[in-house]
Parts: C-alpha cells; structure tokens; sequence
C-alpha cells in the first residue's frame, strides 16, 4: 500500500490564557508549518482541522476558521475530535489519490470556556446529566480508583508518572511553564490539592491554549518535499461504550484494539522490543499507566514496573505528555508532532538516542472512551 | 399554505426531559491591537480599509487574515464614506399596539474604495419598497463616536446622479 508521511509540523507554544485571539492563534499554527518547510498555500489541496463548537462559541465553527486556517477555497473539512483522529482523516485523503498536500491543524483556548463544565454537557442527559455528578475529572477519579483496587497499584506509583512527566515537561521548550516542575517528587504529588479523591492537580493534564498542525502527503509527493518524512506506518482505532456504568475502568480496551490495529498494519510482533519512545495522550497520571499496559508494553497492572524516563528501556511522554500542556483538539496531534521530533532527532533537551520508531496516541471522552494509536517511522529513500 | 409550528406534541412513549446547555458561558476573545488604527478612525469619523500587499483586496470592516493569500494584511487605506447598496432584504416587526407589521430595509453595502460589502442598516426612515441594488448612500455618523462599529448609525440615501443621465442617442 502507498505511504503517508509527515512532511512538516508546528505547534504554537501553549498558555493558560493567551493574549492572543482566536484567529491568531490558528493561523500562527497554520503559516508555522507551512513557512518549516517552505511550502506556499497554493500548494495545499485539503484541510482538516479539529475544532469543537463548543470550544469555539460557534455553530459549524469551521465556518469561521476557514480563512487563519488555511482552507479557503480548498477541498475542507472537519473532526469534531482529538487532533489525532484529524490527522487519520488526513491520510486518508492523502491515500486517495486526489490529495498532493494535506494540512491538518487543531486547537482550541480553554480560557475562553469552563472546560470541565463542557465535560459535563457530554454525559446522558436521561441519566447522568440531571444529577450532575459527573465530569472529566469525577470519571478520571472513578478510574484511578478502580485501577488501583483491581491491580493493587499505589497512588504512590501512579504520583511516579506525573513526576517524570512533570520533570520531562522542564526539558520542553514548549511545554506550559505552570505544568513544569524541575524538583516533583511523589510526596509534593500525592499532597498537592485534591481535584477529585484519588486525583490531585499534579495528576491531571490541565486544559490550556493553544494550537498545532501537521502537513501530510503521499509517499511520492512526501519524498519530493524532504528528504527524511515520517512515515506513517500504522494506525488503529476504537471506541468503548458511552455509559461509564457499561466500562470496565480498570483497562483500555479500545486502546488495546487500536493497538493491534496498528501494530499488525506496521508488522510490529513485539512492541516493547520494537519500538523506541511512546507518545501517549494521558489525561491522568494514571492512564499513561493503563495505557503502556494496553499497549503490550507490560502486563495489566505492571505499569509501574517499567522503566519510562529519558534514557530508560522504553521512554514514554519524554516531552511531558498531555500534562506539559493539554490543548483540548490538539493534544494527540502534538503527541504526533512530539513523534516526529524524537524521528528527526529535533527534540533537542528532551531527545531520546537512536529513534527509528514511535507510537503516539490520542483520545477523546470520558476515561478515553475513544483512542488512536499511530506508529510512525523513520522515513528516507530505500 | 402549509404553518410551520416548533410545536412539541404530548406523546405517550416519550417525554421531554428538563436539561441546560449554557452555551452563554463562552468568554469570546480577540486581538483589538490588530485594529487599532480603524477603531481610532471611526472615533474621528473616518473610515478605512484594510489592504492585502499580496492581492490587492481592500476589505472593509477589517480582516485579520486574507484567506486567499493566508497572510496577515496590514496596510491600511483611506475609504469614502459613501457607498452603494450591493443587496438587501427587509426585516419584519410587528407593532406591539395596532398589531401593524411593519418592514426594515437591511442592506450590504459597497463602499467606495473596498473590494467587500459591509452588512448594516439604511435610515429607518427609507421605505423598504423605495430601495434598489446600486442604490447611493452615505455614512451617518453617530454624533458622539465611540471608535466601534456602532458609531456608523445607519446609510442615508444620497441623490443618484445616474438617474439624471440620459443617454446621447435618446
Ligand atoms: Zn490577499
């Protein structure tokens, strides 16, 4: 089958409230990727992006969008999603045929709404909305605890992941200055304030401004463009049941079917064996730990045991993951950008050594009802 | 003629549940440094237009990205305050007290000097059946501006000379 690589990428560094309007900051994430690699406008065929009407104030809210992002009088469209599921899209209108250059942006500025309450919006209006118990962070809370119980995991452990990720997020020049913390450790975790017992602020991927894109394009166009694309090798997808009450929180089952999806698309057999760095989209400390279990990086409820910082056996969010700043729409999309980074051997502090292949994921929904998992590679002529 | 009602019916196997969707709660933000200079200019009762370097277009109100070229205008050039009516339509109010419905011309006008049309109000005083495409009309400005776009209180018509032109051949 034709490939799809990365040929370019850009992400606006993130802020807590940016002083900055919407437009700005979508065409500043656009131009970006576009000026990386010199590539004009005219050269763009599709656009994708992932925007959220919620998120933007507006109805069909890439009606507006269409001129800072690049798709005015072009072949355009939208993911009500992750950033991550935008950029399948986009490849899939890169295979085609019809599509020489996919740009793909997404992004969103949590300033501008009570993310949290907009979680809320999402539950069942017959069962869970009336009593409104539940939001991003209560059905995080669920999570955490049913992890624990069931697997025996500590919140010790669980405080470990936000420790790295939060000590990775120093080494990231574009990681939300508030998210970094050069000195974490478990104890200043576990004792920061409570967002929703189990759950403190220091395990939970804070919403935030900002704003990235990815420019796709078919194998023999991507070689065109540079040298050294990613490619693309992989992906897979999945999506759990809407009610909470109908999950099983102690595992990602849809991560694990997207996983398989992708790593038999890439030929991946061993996948801890096989790959270098994981990118994953955790809105919790505790679901990068689900998460690497789903993806056969250890058995369920090993998490803990897996070395995963810079320099370890398999080093997972080496930039800091969604906690270095989660920018609802573009979250798994920087998980990729991160991906090709780490490829290219362009992550300067925060660079993990010899870098072949990379798995990235986003998600979307409660407890990541809905996850994608890419595998990307090094790319080059053969 | 078919009246569409939003209507719901009392059906005995469903029922409306009560539920909120606050969408009133968004906190809308933008850039205003960015357009500053037409903000200054309405205050002096001045209009102006914002040029793309790269297609010529002059847009009027302001654009903070020409989506064609997908560049950042940023020459500003002075506009007439006189324009032309590009297309309108009416929109209907009913008097509270004689029940009498009663119509207001909305217009996109054309301004001298820029490529778009701008989306306003005629005087109230024009009778809808009294305005035409190509219509001349010209800036009433607020008496005391405030640097919006409400210091524009709506278009009055002005003499259309082209009605006083007669052809040579005639
Ligand atoms: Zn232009």
């Amino acid at each position: 089958m034709n490939k799809v690589g990365i040929v370019g990428y850009y992400q606006v560094p993130p802020a807590l409230d940016h002083n900055m309007g919407r437009y700005e900051l979508i065409f500043q994430a656009v131009r970006g990727a576009l000026d990386n690699v010199g590539l004009k406008h005219k050269d763009v065929t599709s656009v994708v992006s992932a925007t959220n009407d919620y998120y933007d104030g507006r109805t069909i809210s890439n009606c507006f969008t269409v001129e800072a992002g690049g798709g005015y009088m072009k072949d355009e469209t939208k993911v009500e999603m992750d950033g991550a599921f935008a950029v399948h899209y986009g490849m899939l209108r890169a295979l085609t045929g019809h599509h020489k250059l996919v740009l793909v942006w997404g992004g969103s500025m949590s300033s501008c709404y009570p993310y949290s309450s907009s979680t809320l919006l999402s539950t069942d209006p017959t069962f869970e909305r009336p009593l409104e118990l539940i939001n991003d962070m209560t059905a995080g809370a669920f999570q955490m605890r049913a992890y624990m119980n069931h697997f025996n995991v500590s919140a010790e452990d669980i405080a470990q992941v936000a420790v790295k990720n939060r000590r990775n997020a120093t080494s990231n020049e574009l990681a939300l200055p508030e998210s970094q913390l050069p000195a974490a450790t478990t104890e200043m975790i576990l004792k920061a304030d409570v967002l929703s017992s189990p759950v403190t602020e220091l395990m939970y991927s804070h919403p935030c401004d900002g704003a990235a894109c990815i420019i796709l394009a078919p194998e023999q166009q991507a070689l065109k463009i540079r040298d050294d694309p990613v490619w693309i090798t992989g992906v897979g997808y999945s999506q759990e049941a809407y009610y909470l009450g109908d999950r099983d929180l102690t595992q990602s089952q849809s991560m694990k079917n997207a996983a398989q999806m992708a790593y038999k698309m890439a030929g991946v057999k061993d996948p801890k064996k096989e790959t270098d760095v994981a990118e994953v989209f955790e809105h919790f400390a505790h679901e990068e730990m689900i998460f690497s279990e789903a993806l056969g990086f250890c058995k369920p409820g090993e998490g803990a045991s897996l070395s995963t910082e810079i320099g370890g056996e398999l080093p997972i969010n080496p930039s800091g993951g969604a906690m270095s700043g989660n920018t609802p729409c573009a979250t798994g999309m920087i998980r990729l950008i991160e991906a090709a980074k780490q490829i290219h051997g362009d992550a300067s502090e925060h660079q993990v050594k010899d870098v072949h292949r990379v798995v990235a994921s986003g998600q979307i929904g409660l407890c990541a009802q809905n996850n994608i998992l890419f595998v990307l590679e090094r790319g080059g002529r053969k | 003629m078919v009246k569409l009602e939003y209507l719901k019916k009392e059906y005995e196997k469903t029922r409306q549940m009560p539920g909120k969707w606050p969408l009133s709660s968004y906190r809308y933000k933008f850039n205003i440094t960015h357009f500053q200079p037409f903000l200054k200019a309405l205050k002096e009762k001045r209009l102006i237009g914002l040029k793309c370097r790269s297609c010529n277009t002059v847009s009027f109100p302001p654009k903070l990205v020409c989506g064609k070229c997908l560049v950042q205008p940023d020459q500003w050039v002075a506009l007439r305050d006189t324009g032309m009516v590009a297309t309108f339509t009416a929109n209907y109010m009913k008097d509270e007290t004689t029940g009498e419905l009663q119509s207001f011309p909305v217009i996109a006008i054309q301004q001298d000097g820029a490529d778009t049309t701008f989306l306003t109000q005629l005087n109230p005083a024009v009778k809808f059946e009294d305005v035409y495409v190509g219509m001349p009309v010209k800036v009433k400005w607020k008496n005391q501006p405030e640097g919006n776009l409400g210091d524009i209180e709506y278009y009055d018509v002005i003499d259309d000379a082209t009605k006083k032109m007669k052809l040579q051949n005639e």
